[in-house]
C-alpha cells in the first residue's frame, strides 16, 4: 500500500483529501439541518410522532379556542 | 543503490513513502475513530434507519 505515494504527490492528496472530507462533511450537516427530524437546533419538532403530536395538540387548541 | 526516485512518478523514495505512509495511516485512524465515536452518539440521540 505504501507504493501508492510513489505515484501520487502526498501534498496533492493530503490537500485533495482535505477538501473532498470538508466539503462532504459541510453538505451531510446542511442536509441534515434542512430535515424536520435531524435538525438539531429546532429539536421541539423532531421525530415524525413528535411533530404529529405538535399538530394534534395545535389542532386541539384550536378547538377549545372557537 | 543511489536513488530509487528516478522511477517514483511523485519523487518519493521508499524509505520516504514508506515513512510517510505510517504517519498517514496513523492519521486515518484517528479520523476513523473520532468518526465512529460521532456516529455512536449521533445514533444514540436520534437512529436513522429505523
Amino acid at each position: 500500500m505504501w507504493k501508492i505515494w510513489k505515484i501520487f504527490d502526498p501534498r496533492r492528496m493530503l490537500i485533495a483529501l482535505g477538501v473532498f472530507l470538508f466539503v462532504l462533511a459541510l453538505l451531510i450537516h446542511f442536509i441534515l439541518l434542512s430535515t424536520d427530524r435531524f435538525n438539531w437546533l429546532e429539536e421541539g419538532s423532531g421525530g415524525a410522532m413528535a411533530s404529529v403530536e405538535q399538530v394534534d395538540a395545535i389542532a386541539s387548541v384550536r378547538e377549545t379556542t372557537t | 543503490m543511489v536513488d530509487n526516485a528516478e522511477n517514483s512518478l511523485s519523487g518519493m523514495t521508499d524509505d520516504e513513502a514508506k515513512e510517510f505512509h505510517s504517519l498517514f495511516m496513523t492519521g486515518f485512524m484517528v479520523f476513523t475513530a473520532v468518526a465512529v465515536i460521532a456516529h455512536i452518539l449521533a445514533w444514540m440521540w436520534m437512529p436513522w434507519l429505523v
